[in-house]
């Protein structure tokens, strides 16, 4: 359901990640464990594209979030002008392709690769993306820091991204129908309306019952109308999944949400992400609960250096670690 | 001279011109100083959007703008405003003199305004957590809904103690404008001294008036500013 394919990132000359590739399945518990400074976090927000990778490509459901990554393409190597130069020097197919890919040779020369190249990377691109706000929607993110929006209320906070998106879609829909009608003016056969979504007292209406049916879910509906400062870090924690959820993701990505806790809270925080996980919700969790991590994820992910340096089920990462820097990482945390 | 005899002297000039002052002096200086930040307030804003967006060169564009005005001093600009805008409409010429005086000052002291008021919004905007953006992108809202509803009302809250602090700057900035007799409340001195030929107490008096206009001003500014923060 959501695949990252070679992902890179620098942050000016600093190397984060350094190729990191992975897939996540439909109801799948993924948890990225590491030392701070890792990549661990960049990995996570490189998923919903909060950072865009330098290289490398995002896939959700089988569509593109990030621009096409010629490298992972052997088809759209082979139309750029660097290979065909490269294969009339005499250079075998795969040592052409390898050459390429090892010494960044596409890189920001998109205009001199030729027409072909362009044409493939356009096609690839057009055949696949998807606009990053609608994949956005399907994925809940959760902060360490919370970010409720300050100004809002906490029914506010959860309510505000259906109802404005929601209402977008119905204004969208009403032009699309004005534009439509306007074309029948001029044709024979006139082409059918489209069915309008709902209209924006609905979407509030639909949006306000279920964001007091998630407040009631994580058990703070006597918190509806007050604001986000008024409230304890386990609270806001809990709204900000709830916020989350209000979207209906398919999948959640969790960005270390105990960390910025009091220790007495962590509790109802992880309870909370833990009924998430038996629902079935498709998790992706940056953490630094070892224990946690280990009760609820069906595979976890091990980075060191900006590359997963291990990743296998919890039992095999936690009780015999293979890699050297996971083992030494573990003896250290699992004290 | 003493003391007394200046206040005495004040208190007479003051009976006598009051007309000159209030009704002459204190209008138009709040007149000038209102149309300076109303108009810099939107023009300010424009800049402001206009240096966060992605275009280069209009981001090069105002930042030289914006650079120019808080690196030169506000009579200098006062006086290129007063050659430059009748230059740009001819128009001009065929009004009375003192109405063109106080067009060219309004709209020199309005681009002064708008260079500082730029950079209010624009830090204001910056003050912003970026947590908040980073979680309605999350949401999947776009840039402009994030904007509107969210980091904007966050930012208004840093950016009204400021603009008030631009208005009170500005009506003492008004005073330059005297340069060119456009009636404000430094010219009304003028006017009265070329009678009284009382320079001391009739300074004295227009010094009392400016102050309580900002004193007046700056007292309402906090109250608004405690109003606002309760409501946050």
């Amino acid at each position: 359901m959501l695949e990252i394919k070679n992902i890179y990132k620098y942050f000016g000359s600093h190397q984060v990640l350094k190729g990191i590739s992975t897939e996540i399945e439909h109801g799948q518990v993924v948890s990225v464990i590491g030392a701070s400074g890792s990549g661990k976090s960049t990995l996570l927000r490189c998923m919903n594209l909060l950072e865009h990778p330098t290289f490398g490509e995002v896939w959700m459901e089988g569509k593109l979030l990030t621009p096409v990554d010629p490298y992972l393409h052997f088809d759209v190597i082979r139309a750029s002008k660097t290979y065909s130069k490269l294969i009339s020097e005499g250079m075998s197919d795969d040592d052409a392709i390898a050459k390429i890919k090892k010494e960044d040779l596409l890189h920001e020369k998109y205009n001199a690769e030729g027409k072909k190249y362009r044409a493939l990377m356009k096609k690839i691109y057009d055949e696949n993306h998807i606009d990053i706000n609608i994949a956005r929607q399907k994925m809940g993110m959760v902060f360490q820091q919370f970010n409720l929006f300050n100004n809002k209320s906490v029914i506010e906070n959860i309510m505000l991204a259906p109802v404005k998106i929601g209402i977008a879609e119905y204004r969208a829909a009403v032009r699309r129908n004005n534009r439509i009608r306007l074309s029948n003016v001029f044709r024979k056969d006139k082409k059918p309306l489209i069915g309008l979504p709902d209209d924006p007292s609905a979407v509030k209406l639909k949006a306000e019952e279920n964001a007091r049916a998630l407040l009631k879910r994580i058990g703070l509906s006597d918190t509806a109308n007050q604001y986000p400062s008024t409230l304890s870090g386990g609270q806001k924690q809990r709204i900000a999944i709830a916020r989350a959820l209000a979207m209906n993701p398919d999948v959640m990505l969790f960005d270390e949400p105990t960390s910025a806790l009091d220790p007495e809270m962590v509790g109802e925080v992880l309870d909370l992400i833990n009924d998430l996980v038996k629902s079935g919700m498709t998790c992706v969790i940056v953490t630094h609960e070892m224990g946690f991590a280990r009760e609820v994820s069906d595979r976890v992910l091990f980075i060191d250096g900006g590359v997963i340096a291990e990743q296998g089920t919890p039992e095999q990462l936690f009780n015999n670690p293979q890699n050297p820097r996971a083992a030494e990482f573990l003896s250290k945390v699992l004290r | 001279m003493t003391i007394g005899s200046i206040l005495t002297d004040m208190v007479k000039i003051f009976i006598k011109y009051w007309d000159v002052f209030v009704l002459q002096g204190i209008m138009y200086t709040l007149l000038l100083a209102a149309i300076a930040v109303l108009c810099g307030t939107v023009i300010g804003a424009l800049l402001a959007f206009g240096r966060m967006s992605r275009f280069k060169v209009l981001r090069a564009i105002i930042i030289a703008f914006v650079e120019v005005m808080r690196g030169t001093p506000a009579l200098l600009q006062l006086y290129v405003g007063y050659f430059l805008v009748p230059m740009l409409i001819p128009d001009m010429n065929t009004m009375p003199s003192q109405l063109m005086a106080f067009i060219c000052v309004a709209v020199a002291l309005t681009f002064n305004t708008a260079a500082y008021v730029s950079e209010i919004i624009r830090s204001g905007i910056e003050a912003v957590d970026k947590g908040q953006t980073e979680a309605a992108r999350s949401l999947g809202l776009n840039n402009s809904t994030t904007m509107v509803s969210i980091v904007l009302p966050q930012a208004v809250k840093n950016i009204l103690p400021a603009l008030g602090n631009e208005f009170i700057t500005d009506i003492k900035q008004t005073s330059l404008a005297s340069t060119f007799f456009v009636g404000e409340l430094m010219t009304s001195y003028k006017t009265v001294v070329g009678i009284t030929y009382n320079s001391l107490s009739t300074l004295f008096v227009i010094g009392v008036l400016y102050f309580i206009m900002n004193l007046i001003l700056s007292k309402g500014l906090k109250f608004a500013e405690k109003r606002m923060k309760a409501h946050a």
